[in-house]
């Protein structure tokens, strides 16, 4: 047998060859068979069978393709394989993977390539070693439910067209995540929980037991928390997983917090005589509560068929319980000077009547309550040295520290991990413990954020209860994170957050801090979004009708749940607010110059038929009592607006307030006109805008 | 040892052409996996439609501009519905869009109702919004419209 094989010199020698050009071979047949070859084989007998074969054919390139962002560092080779990336023709479902089309975005997906957006290994050309996620790749590919992410790594400033991205961000905000991580393009606000300084004169200590065992005092039968039908989800207190020994002592820690004493408020003895007689006092209460419009910041629960929603805003804390809350002398207190007791609250001052303020908070005490509230806390006896000594260690411990602000109790620096970089952590930085969950940064993510416990059983991160779309948008968020940019041409590309302020010296400075109007109005792109941006208000507005609104608000906009509060303002304030508005908060595109005397009695009789007939703005807006209610009510237009900033607004609706609905329409010069004149006809008859009318007998339900 | 050799040199050959035959499992597609956002039907909540980056856009637009009188409930609370004559199609309402050319519902979008010979309640909104917002638009309607919309099974498509 051997002898066949080996038998002389010349058959080794030939045997040896064979075996050579055979080894030789193996390369060749290898390259031959690789995944990518495959898949341009597979799509050039596809695009057989198109229509447009021919010119699919002629753009066809062969051979490994690579798209190399050099500023990015990023080598791109997908293209060798999603060959029509860039074929509109091969867009839809039907066409199959991987030779679809990229369905439509902002960027070019054939000169951006697709791991700058998609992460996975972009050098690859092996279809698991580039999509799959394993211990040597650091970044998994992100999908479509995730792939807001990297939107977010370049985009640090808001972002529409990212909406998961945005939902995302704004929860890691509002849950105060901050507090105990870093977290980079969400600043830590001055006041994340309340200061707790002295929290011993607010609430007794069966409260402070029952609020730390379960920071949710309002559930429907599913224990959910629903505002306007809608899950929000979570209050910003998350649930500590206390045992009792601990809630007794941070409860007896807490209760003993009372640095400074509240003063209480002596009623006038005539009003309280006078009140305490009528039986209706709570009512009265009541109807005030509303009038003043309590419930644009703070909700209320109501239960219709079994349903429990907040009705309300979230401006403030939910009020439901509040009787069985807070200690009667503080409310009043509280209520008379929010600053006094948090100097960082954002609860206007309002001026108060002895009447208003002893009803008001008559029906907060006696209606706004539940007797059962505290029924399952346990008795708790006076607080002793040690329980207090204990709870001062575990506020610290805990975190407590890390959001509530102590006089003379410093937090432990760097709480929780920094989360700089978390959306770009290799997985085997991460600590998957013993949870059965898939190796990969977004299954850990997820595990962490609706259950710590899951991968980490001594954790100290508190539960949050989080529904699915919401742990998608803060695990979209938190993929974002990928650190700071790794390349001067990455850096070139960041969008960055915008950070205004706007605060003002003089007397409009401190009505401005006293009535928050930041806290729901923008003045230059500062301030909240709930109520209309005022930047250019001192265009909008007559001077007339800015008084008249401050002292009695009523509504533009009849369907809007939340309006201004009614702040008791006296008449001297809302004068140097509006003459504020009037000298500082000016459009350039308006012409303050615009003379009312310039409009004449058949212009205004040209714009109401343009009104009605040509361009029917009945569709949106309502005079008097009908139309509909998309615009604002147009009923007294010619007190509220000035004929400079109507004629700018029919120009250019956008050019005014960005963003705003109104459509612009290609009014020509004389329509302008005519519809300014007939606006300016719509006046309250009898007034002339002045400061004067009863505020309570108009009312602003 | 000859042997060894050349079964060593076997071995080697069969390791190397085997390396060739491995075959990837295919990449599963699940379509909510995919989507860059989705919307639960208007008629069953129960069931999400996966959207893609264009019908997004439309979907944020639509809630900002168009939700007031084209659905049952705004923002705001009431819808504004009642206030129009006649009344507008809600915008899932494939029983009255589908049949619409994409160039025409753009148009009649861009130009408002009374250039199109219909109702001036709906303003143009050429002037305000670009092409491709409102092309974005009708991307959103023709996902959620309730029957299905099938561009391909109609003539005349675009």
């Amino acid at each position: 047998m051997g002898r066949i094989f080996f038998g002389d010199p010349a058959r080794r020698f030939a045997w040896v060859s064979l075996l050579l050009m055979l080894s030789l071979t193996v390369a060749p047949t290898k390259d031959f068979f690789r995944q990518w070859r495959h898949y341009q084989r597979q799509y050039s007998k596809f695009i057989q069978g198109r229509p447009n074969a021919a010119a699919l054919r002629g753009r066809m390139v062969g051979g490994i393709h690579q798209i190399w962002l050099p500023h990015l560092g990023v080598v791109d080779r997908c293209t060798t394989c999603h060959l029509g990336i860039a074929e509109p023709t091969l867009a839809g479902a039907a066409v199959p993977e991987p030779f679809r089309a990229h369905p439509a975005i902002p960027h070019d997906a054939e000169a951006w390539g697709c791991v700058v957006c998609h992460r996975g290994q972009g050098s690859a050309t092996e279809v698991a070693e580039a999509h799959q996620t394993t211990a040597a790749w650091e970044q998994p590919i992100l999908r479509g439910r995730f792939i807001q992410a990297s939107c977010g790594t370049c985009h640090r400033d808001d972002l529409p067209q990212a909406p998961r991205l945005d939902q995302g961000r704004q929860l890691l905000a509002r849950l105060d995540c901050a507090g105990c991580h870093k977290i980079p393009g969400i600043d830590r606000p001055a006041m994340l929980g309340p200061d707790l300084t002295d929290i011993g004169t607010k609430v007794s200590r069966a409260w402070l037991y029952k609020w730390l065992k379960e920071p949710r005092t309002i559930t429907d039968a599913n224990g959910n928390l629903t505002v306007d039908g809608v899950d929000v989800g979570e209050p910003q207190m998350p649930t500590f997983r206390l045992a009792d020994p601990e809630l007794r002592d941070l409860s007896a820690y807490l209760s003993t917090r009372r640095a400074h004493p509240i003063q209480p408020y002596h009623f006038d003895p005539r009003v309280v005589a006078a009140l305490s007689k009528r039986t209706d006092v709570a009512d009265q209460g009541e109807a005030r509560f509303r009038q003043m419009f309590c419930s644009t910041c703070h909700s209320l629960a109501v239960t219709r068929a079994g349903e429990t929603a907040l009705i309300g805003g979230d401006i403030g804390p939910e009020l439901t319980k509040i009787g069985s809350k807070v200690n009667p002398e503080w409310l009043v207190a509280w209520l008379r000077d929010p600053q006094q007791y948090l100097p960082h609250s954002q609860m206007p001052r309002y001026e108060w009547s002895d009447s208003d303020l002893y009803e008001v908070t008559r029906y907060m005490e006696t209606k706004l309550n539940d007797p059962q509230l505290l029924a399952d806390v346990p008795p708790l006896a006076s607080p002793t040295n040690t329980e207090i000594a204990a709870g001062r260690r575990l506020f610290v411990d805990k975190g407590c520290a890390s959001c509530h602000v102590i006089e003379g109790l410093a937090p432990q620096k760097d709480f929780g991990p920094d989360l700089s970089t978390i959306g770009a952590r290799n997985i085997s930085e991460l600590d998957f413990g013993r949870a059965k969950i898939p190796r990969t940064l977004i299954a850990y993510l997820q595990a962490k954020v609706s259950n710590p416990l899951s991968v980490n059983p001594d954790g100290r991160m508190p539960q949050y209860h989080l529904d699915k779309a919401s742990l998608d948008a803060v695990t979209t968020a938190l993929l974002s994170l990928t650190g700071p940019p790794a390349t001067l041409g990455m850096e070139k590309l960041v969008v960055a957050r915008p950070q205004p302020e706007f605060h003002t010296a003089g007397e409009f400075g401190k009505l401005y801090e006293r009535y928050k109007c930041y806290a729901c109005h923008k003045f230059n792109g500062f301030g909240g979004a709930l109520a209309p941006d005022l930047s250019y208000e001192g265009s909008r507005a007559t001077r007339e009708w800015l008084i008249q609104f401050m002292e009695n608000p009523q509504t533009l906009r009849p369907t809007l749940i939340f309006r201004m509060p009614q702040f008791n303002m006296p008449a001297r304030e809302a004068g140097v607010i509006a003459d504020y508005l009037k000298m500082a908060m000016q459009s350039p595109d308006v012409d303050a110059s615009v003379n009312r005397k310039e409009f004449t009695p058949a212009m205004a009789a040209a714009g109401k038929q343009l009104y009605e007939k040509k361009y029917q703005c009945q569709a949106c807006h309502t005079i008097g009592s009908t139309g509909g209610y998309v615009g604002p009510s147009l009923s007294f237009a010619g007190n509220w607006l000035t004929p400079g900033w109507v004629q700018a607004w029919l120009r250019n609706p956008q050019a005014l307030v960005p963003g705003t609905i109104e459509p612009r329409q290609a009014f020509t010069a004389d329509e302008i006109q005519d519809l300014t004149a007939y606006l300016l006809t719509l006046r309250q008859s009898g007034s002339t805008g002045s400061a004067a009318g009863t505020p309570s007998a108009q009312g602003t339900r | 040892m000859r042997a060894r050799a050349l079964l060593f040199s076997a071995a080697l050959g069969f390791v190397m052409l085997a390396g060739c035959a491995r075959k990837s499992a295919p990449v599963k597609s699940d379509p909510l996996q995919n989507a860059y956002g989705s919307e639960a039907d208007w008629n069953d909540p129960q069931r999400i439609i996966p959207l893609n980056y264009e019908q997004v856009q439309g979907k944020q637009l639509f809630y900002q501009q168009c939700v007031w009188c084209h659905a049952d409930q705004s923002p705001a609370g009431p819808s504004n519905r009642s206030n129009v004559t006649p009344t507008p199609p809600l915008w899932n309402d494939g029983a009255t869009l589908n049949s619409l050319s994409d160039a025409f519902l753009e148009k009649f979008i861009a130009q408002g109702g009374s250039a199109m010979g219909k109702s001036a309640m709906m303003p143009p909104y050429g002037h305000t919004l670009t092409p491709a917002e409102i092309q974005a638009l009708v991307a959103y309607a023709r996902a959620i419209a309730v029957p299905p919309y099938g561009a391909a099974s109609r003539p005349g498509h675009k």
